[in-house]
């Protein structure tokens, strides 16, 4: 019979700084994968016509990339994988693999 | 309650229609908006371009991107009269809230004949990986193989006690 010890890192003391729990045991989001909170520039909307900027938030095999990769905020990441989305419909972008 | 929009639409258009003539087939896709009502305000190519899926074994098509204002219940007719036309591949029929200043400006010359051909072969495969590498992927997919037959087997063991 094997028993199986749950390590989570308890004996650390984590703290916002070392990005741990913070607010209650929360942790955050962003920065995890080194992205910083990304703002809509006006020079690079979140547009299905505008494929360059959209191809850097699609991974290699073409999966959209999450709010903690990308840094957007909820409102623009639904923007983001609706311009995706849009993009894929009308052949700009592929819906499986590399562009 | 007849209530007035503005719609951007993409047309994706096949190039063998491109190629008897631009001008004529660009009027008959305006042409085509206007009959369900839209009133044009910008009718334009877009681009030319590799499709990054071929649809309907083209692998390229031509763009023409139309900003109308219509009424939002003859839209309906509308995108039933795109879906049977030929010479397109697809649309996307969006609302729009502003045009962009950039759907004024005139179009730019379009050499049909300079679409590059649709039948152009296809860059040469990459050579095949080492004989080691294939063995030992190989190997790992077998391996797996096994784990799954043994989970299967466990499973069934659990299901029979």
């Amino acid at each position: 019979m094997t028993s199986t010890t749950s390590s989570t890192g308890g004996a650390r003391d984590s703290g916002p700084r070392d990005g741990g729990p913070r607010d209650g045991g929360r942790r955050s989001k962003f920065g995890r994968f080194g992205a910083r909170r990304r703002e809509v520039l006006p020079e690079e909307p979140l547009d299905y016509k505008n494929i360059a900027y959209l191809a850097k938030f699609v991974s290699a095999n073409g999966r959209i990339q999450s709010r903690k990769r990308t840094g957007f905020s909820g409102q623009n990441q639904r923007k983001l994988a609706n311009a995706i989305k849009r993009a894929r419909l009308v052949a700009l972008m592929p819906f499986v693999g590399r562009m | 309650m007849q209530r007035t929009r503005t719609y951007e639409c993409m047309c994706l258009l096949d190039n063998r229609e491109v190629r008897k003539g631009w001008q004529p087939l660009k009027e008959a896709m305006l042409g085509l908006f206007q009959k369900h009502g839209a009133k044009i305000l910008s009718g334009k190519r877009w681009d030319e371009r590799r499709l990054a899926y071929s649809i309907k074994g083209q692998p390229r098509g031509t763009y023409l991107l139309i900003y109308f204002t219509a009424d939002t219940q003859g839209l309906t007719a509308l995108r039933r009269d795109l879906q049977f036309n030929e010479s397109l591949l697809r649309y996307l029929l969006v609302d729009c809230d502003e045009v962009p200043q950039t759907a004024y400006e005139p179009e730019g010359d379009f050499d049909v004949n300079a679409i590059p051909a649709d039948d152009a072969p296809s860059p040469a495969p990459e050579a095949a990986p080492e004989v080691e590498v294939s063995s030992t992927r190989g190997a790992g997919k077998e391996a797996a193989d096994a784990d799954d037959t043994t989970e299967t087997t466990e499973s069934t063991t659990e299901a029979g006690s």
